[in-house]
C-alpha cells in the first residue's frame, strides 16, 4: 500500500471525519425521540378523538404515498404525474381479489404492491428514456388510462363509477384491525419499516446511482451506471410503495371508487414531495401532514379551501422553492460505514479490504478485466494494442463528422489526439465510449468488439472518459462523484441494499475506498464532503478524472485536460499524466495546448475533417507540412 | 357517409379548440419550458367569461348589438381578459419562482390551476352553467346534397383557422417572431443578441391565454353547458397534442390539435365514447415510443 493511502488512512483513522459530520447530532435525535414519542402516544392524548385518529391514519397513507413518489421523483427525477393510477392498481387489486376470492387483506398487501410494480413495468418500459416533460405527460395520461378503465367497468370487474364496496379489513390471525386506533399503528408500523428501508436504499450504491441519474444522465451512464435499468427499478419499487398504500386505504375504508384515484390525487402526491423537499423523508412527513390537516382545519371554509390551498402552493414555491425540509446531503454515510471507528491495525484491515474487492472484479469481469491492484492496473493486453477503430465513420445528416478513421492506441504510452476546432475529435472519443453508435467501421477494445455496447458496458470493461465541458454530479459531494467510478464493478442490488447484508457492506467499504484514494490521489480530499458544483474549475477537471480513474480503467480518455487551466496547473496536469503512465495506465487525449502535446505524447495523431491526416512522433508531427496547413491554411502561392 | 363526415366536422370543431389551447401550452413551454398546468383553466376563465358577458343584464349585449355582435362582444371581452389573466399569472406565480429551477415551477403551475379553477368555482359555483340559448346563432347552411352544417361551427372552424395562420406568420414569418423562437431556443444567447425577453415574455403571456379564452367561448357557444373543471380535460388533450406535434413547436402544436380531435371524433362516432380518452393516450403513448421527439419533430438538442 503506498504512503499516500497510508498517510490518508491514518488521517481517516483519527476519527476526524466522525467529528465532522456526525450520523445524526444530538439535537436531531431528540427531535425524532420526541416525534415518535408522540406519534405513539397520539390517540390517547385528551381531546383527540377518532376523527382526529382517522387524520392521524390519512397522514400516514399520504406519507407512504409521498415516499412511493419520492423514489421515482425525488431520488431519480423522474416527472411521474400519474402515481394515482398505481394507487389506484394497488387498491382495485385488493378490492377484486377480495371480492372474488376472499382472499385474505393482509395476503394481499405484497400481492397489490406485486401488482402494481409488474404494471408500472410493462407501462413504463417503453417509454422509461423519454425526457422529462414527455414522461411527465405520458404518466398523466396512464393514470388517466387506469381511472377511466375502472369508470368503464370492465367484465363487470370493477362496477364503474359507483365502485367496490364490503373490502373486509386486514386479518393478522391472532386479532383483525378494525378501529381506527388500530388502523392508525397499523399504518404507521408499515411507514416506519419503509422509512428505514429507504434510509439503507439512500445510502446504497442503488440509491446513489438514482441520485447520479438525475444530476446528469449522461455522465451517469459514462460513469458505469446502467440508466435504463436504475429508471425501470425505482419506477418498480416505487409503484409497489403506492400499491402497499392502496391496499391500506381499501382496507379502511371499505369502499373504492374511480373518484378517490383522479389527476387531483396524482398532484397531491406530487406536490407533497416538493413541498417537503426532494428527496427528503422528514421533509415528506410534513408534506403529507399539510396535505391531510390543512384542509380538515379550515373545514368551515370548504368552499374556499381549495382556493388557500392553490394560492399556498404559489406562496411557499416563491419563497421556499426547495421544499420547507430539503435534504441535507451528509458525507456520503462515511461514518456510518464506521471507517472512523477502525482498529488498531486499520492498515492492515483496508488493504485487504481493498484486496478483496479487486477480486469482486475480477471475478466479475471477463478475463482480460482491469485489475485495479493496490490502485495500479497491471494486466497487459496480448500484442500491446488496448483500443483500436476500424474505419469508423460517424454522420449527422449529410455530415460527415468522422471518415473511416483508424486509431490504435498502445498499451502504457500516451496518444494525443489534436486537429482544428470542429475536426471531429471529440465525436470519436463519443463514438468510442458508446454515447454515439457509428455508421460503420469497429471499435475493439481488448480483442473484443465494443461498437454496440452503451456506455456503462464499455466502462465496466475498463475504457473511462472525462468530458470537454465538464459533467459532474453538482448536487453531489465529491466523494459521492468519485464513488460513481467503482460501481460497475460492484453489484449488491436493491434487495441487499435495503437489508444492509453484510456482503452489500463489505463493498460499500471497498468502494469507499477506492474512491477516498482516487479523491486523495487528485489532491481533493479536503474537499471530500463539498458539493462538486462548489469547486473552481480547475478542482471540477480533477474530480472528473478522479472519477474516472476511480472506475479502475486500463484506457483512460481525457478531452481537453488542459482546457482552462494555467501555466503552473497546466504543468502540474503534465506532471500527474505521466505519473498515471507510471502506474500503469494507457492515456488517449485529446489536447490544443502543444506544450501539453510534445511534452508528453508518445504519439500524436492529426484529425482533419473527419479523417486522419497524420499519425506520427510528437517531432515528426510538429514539422509536418500537411498538419501545418491544417492549422494554419496553405501559404499562397505568389 | 353523413356520419363520416359529421364526425370529420365534429373532430375539426374540437380540433381546433384543441390546437388553439395548444398553442398557449407551446410558447410558454418554448420560453420557459414549463408545462402551464394553470392554461387549461384559463381556458374555463375564457369561457365563463364570455357566459357572464352574455347573461348579464338579461342578455343586453346580445339584445343590443345582434346574436353575431353578441357573440363578438363576448369573445373580444374573454380574449382581453384572459390575456390579462395571463400576463397577471406570470408575474405573481411564474416569473419570482423562475430561477429556482424547473420543478418549483411546477409546482407553481399546479398551484395556479388549483387556484384558478376553484376561484371561479368561487365566483360562478359549483354547479353547470349553461350558455343562454337566446345569444346562441342558429341556422345552417348546405354542405351538400341534404347534408347541412351549423354556421356556428363553420365559423368557429374559419376564425380558429385564420388566427391560427395569423399565430403562424407572426411566429414564422416576422422578426418578431424570429425573436420569439430564439428565445426559445437560447434565452441567454437571445438576450445577449438584444432582444427584449420581457417584451417576449408579455406577449407569449398574453397572445396565449387568449387564444385559450377565445377557444372557452366557442366552446361554450358549441356545447353550451360549462363546469368550472372544463378545463382540465381540454388542457390535457391540448398538451397531448402539443406533443403530438413536437414540443416547442408551434405548427406542430396547430397540426397536433386537428389530428388529436379529428382522431378522437372518429374512435368515438365509429368505436366507443367511453373509452375514447383512453384511445387518445394510447396514441400518445404509441407516438412517443415510434417516433419521439413529435409528428413535426422538435428544435432542441443537445451537445454532448
Amino acid at each position: 500500500m503506498s504512503d499516500i493511502t497510508r498517510n490518508l488512512l491514518q488521517r481517516l483513522s483519527k476519527s476526524q471525519i466522525g467529528k465532522e459530520i456526525p450520523l445524526k447530532s444530538k439535537k436531531t435525535l431528540g427531535i425524532l425521540a420526541i416525534l415518535i414519542v408522540g406519534m405513539v402516544v397520539f390517540p390517547f392524548l385528551p381531546s383527540i378523538n377518532n376523527y382526529w385518529i382517522d387524520v392521524g391514519f390519512y397522514v400516514g397513507v399520504y406519507t407512504l404515498l409521498g415516499l412511493s413518489l419520492n423514489i421515482i421523483l425525488g431520488e431519480v427525477g423522474l416527472f411521474n404525474l400519474g402515481q394515482a393510477g398505481f394507487y389506484a392498481i394497488g387498491a382495485y387489486t385488493t378490492a377484486i381479489l377480495y371480492s372474488q376470492f376472499q382472499i385474505p387483506i393482509i395476503l394481499l398487501l405484497p400481492i397489490s404492491a406485486l401488482v402494481a410494480g409488474g404494471f408500472a413495468y410493462l407501462v413504463t418500459s417503453p417509454i422509461i428514456h423519454l425526457r422529462g416533460d414527455y414522461l411527465c405527460i405520458v404518466t398523466i395520461g396512464i393514470g388517466e388510462i387506469v381511472r377511466i378503465t375502472a369508470l368503464n367497468n370492465p367484465f363487470g370487474l370493477t362496477n364503474g363509477a359507483n365502485g367496490i364496496t364490503g373490502i373486509g379489513n386486514p386479518d393478522l390471525g391472532i386479532f383483525s384491525i378494525t378501529t381506527p386506533t388500530q388502523f392508525y399503528y397499523y399504518v404507521w408500523i408499515i411507514v416506519g419499516l419503509v422509512i428505514l428501508a429507504l434510509i439503507n436504499l439512500q445510502k446504497s450504491r442503488v440509491g446513489r446511482a438514482w441520485n447520479f441519474i438525475r444530476e446528469d444522465e449522461i455522465a451517469a451512464e459514462a460513469s458505469g451506471i446502467d440508466v435504463r435499468h436504475y429508471k425501470l427499478i425505482a419506477f418498480v419499487i416505487g409503484t409497489a410503495l403506492a400499491g402497499v398504500a392502496g391496499n391500506v386505504y381499501g382496507s379502511k375504508l371499505m369502499i373504492i371508487s374511480p373518484g378517490n384515484f383522479s389527476f387531483m390525487e396524482s398532484a397531491l402526491i406530487f406536490v407533497i414531495v416538493l413541498l417537503g423537499g426532494l428527496g427528503s423523508i422528514p421533509g415528506n412527513l410534513l408534506g403529507a401532514a399539510i396535505i391531510v390537516v390543512f384542509p380538515e382545519i379550515f373545514r368551515q371554509f370548504a368552499a374556499y379551501r381549495l382556493l388557500f390551498f392553490g394560492l399556498a402552493l404559489i406562496v411557499m414555491m416563491v419563497f421556499r422553492p426547495g421544499g420547507i425540509l430539503p435534504r441535507r446531503r451528509e458525507g456520503a454515510g462515511l461514518q456510518g460505514l464506521g471507517i472512523s471507528n477502525l482498529p488498531e491495525d486499520e492498515n492492515k484491515v483496508l488493504e485487504e479490504s481493498t484486496n478483496k474487492f479487486l477480486s469482486v472484479s475480477q471475478s466479475q469481469e471477463k478475463a482480460e478485466s482491469p485489475i485495479l491492484e493496490k490502485g495500479m492496473v497491471t494486466k497487459s493486453t496480448k500484442n500491446g494494442i488496448v483500443l483500436e477503430t476500424q474505419a469508423v465513420t460517424m454522420r449527422f445528416g449529410g455530415l460527415v463528422a468522422v471518415n473511416e478513421f483508424d486509431l490504435k492506441i498502445r498499451e502504457g504510452q500516451i496518444t494525443s489526439l489534436i486537429g482544428p476546432n470542429g475536426a471531429g475529435k471529440t465525436t470519436l472519443f463519443n463514438v468510442i465510449t458508446g454515447i454515439y453508435h457509428p455508421v460503420s467501421g469497429r471499435v475493439i477494445f481488448k480483442g473484443e468488439d465494443i461498437t454496440k455496447l452503451k456506455p456503462h458496458q464499455i466502462i465496466s470493461r475498463g475504457l473511462a472518459r472525462t468530458f470537454q465541458n465538464i459533467r459532474l454530479f453538482p448536487s453531489l459531494t465529491c466523494i459521492e462523484n468519485v464513488m460513481s467510478g467503482p460501481h460497475c464493478h460492484a453489484r449488491s442490488g436493491p434487495l441487499s441494499s435495503t437489508l444492509h447484508l453484510p456482503s452489500q457492506q463489505k463493498e460499500e467499504r471497498h468502494m469507499l475506498d477506492v474512491a477516498s484514494y482516487r479523491l486523495h490521489q487528485v489532491g481533493l480530499w479536503e474537499y471530500r464532503n463539498e458539493l462538486a458544483k462548489n469547486l473552481p474549475y480547475g478542482k471540477q477537471k480533477l474530480l472528473e478524472a478522479a472519477r474516472a480513474l476511480a472506475s479502475g480503467p486500463q484506457l483512460l480518455i481525457l478531452d481537453e485536460p488542459s482546457s482552462g487551466l494555467n501555466d503552473k496547473e497546466t504543468e502540474e496536469l503534465m506532471e500527474f499524466l505521466t505519473k498515471l503512465i507510471g502506474e500503469g495506465f494507457t492515456l488517449l487525449l485529446i489536447e490544443h495546448d502543444m506544450n501539453v502535446v510534445m511534452g508528453i505524447s508518445d504519439l500524436v495523431t492529426v484529425m482533419d475533417m473527419g479523417s486522419k491526416i497524420a499519425e506520427d512522433l510528437p517531432l515528426e508531427i510538429y514539422n509536418n507540412p500537411q498538419v501545418i496547413e491544417a492549422y494554419l491554411g496553405k501559404e499562397e502561392q505568389d | 357517409m353523413n356520419m363520416l363526415v359529421e364526425q370529420l366536422i365534429n373532430g375539426l370543431t374540437i380540433g381546433s379548440f384543441y390546437a388553439l389551447v395548444a398553442i398557449g401550452y407551446s410558447m410558454v413551454y418554448g420560453v420557459m419550458k414549463l408545462i402551464n398546468f394553470a392554461h387549461g383553466d384559463l381556458f374555463t376563465l375564457g369561457s365563463y367569461l364570455g357566459y357572464t358577458l352574455l347573461v348579464i343584464g338579461s342578455g343586453w349585449v346580445t339584445n343590443t348589438f345582434g346574436i353575431w355582435g353578441g357573440v363578438i362582444v363576448a369573445t373580444m371581452g374573454a380574449m382581453l381578459g384572459v390575456g390579462t389573466a395571463g400576463l397577471l399569472l406570470e408575474r405573481a406565480a411564474y416569473s419570482p419562482v423562475y430561477k429556482a429551477g424547473r420543478l418549483p415551477l411546477v409546482v407553481s403551475a399546479l398551484g395556479a390551476s388549483i387556484f384558478i379553477s376553484n376561484g371561479i368555482m368561487a365566483v360562478w359555483g359549483p354547479r353547470f352553467q349553461a350558455y343562454p340559448l337566446a345569444s346562441i346563432p342558429t341556422g345552417s347552411i348546405v354542405l351538400f346534397g341534404d347534408f347541412r352544417m351549423t354556421v356556428l361551427k363553420l365559423v368557429t372552424i374559419l376564425v380558429s383557422l385564420s388566427l391560427m395562420a395569423m399565430v403562424y406568420f407572426i411566429i414564422e414569418k416576422t422578426l418578431f417572431g424570429a425573436a420569439v423562437r430564439a428565445s426559445a431556443l437560447d434565452r441567454e444567447t437571445a438576450t445577449l443578441m438584444g432582444i427584449d425577453f420581457r417584451k417576449i415574455i408579455l406577449f407569449v403571456f398574453f397572445v396565449g391565454p387568449a387564444l385559450g379564452g377565445l377557444a372557452g367561448v366557442f366552446a361554450g357557444l358549441n356545447y353550451t353547458r360549462i363546469i368550472f373543471t372544463l378545463g382540465w380535460t381540454y388542457g390535457l388533450k391540448a398538451f397531448t397534442a402539443v406533443i403530438l406535434g413536437g414540443i416547442g413547436n408551434i405548427p406542430g402544436a396547430m397540426l397536433g390539435g386537428i389530428l388529436l380531435g379529428l382522431m378522437e371524433a372518429l374512435f368515438e362516432g365509429f368505436v366507443s365514447g367511453a373509452w375514447k380518452n383512453v384511445f387518445v393516450f394510447l396514441i400518445l403513448i404509441v407516438i412517443l415510443v415510434v417516433r419521439p421527439t413529435g409528428l413535426i419533430g422538435e428544435k432542441v438538442a443537445e451537445k454532448v
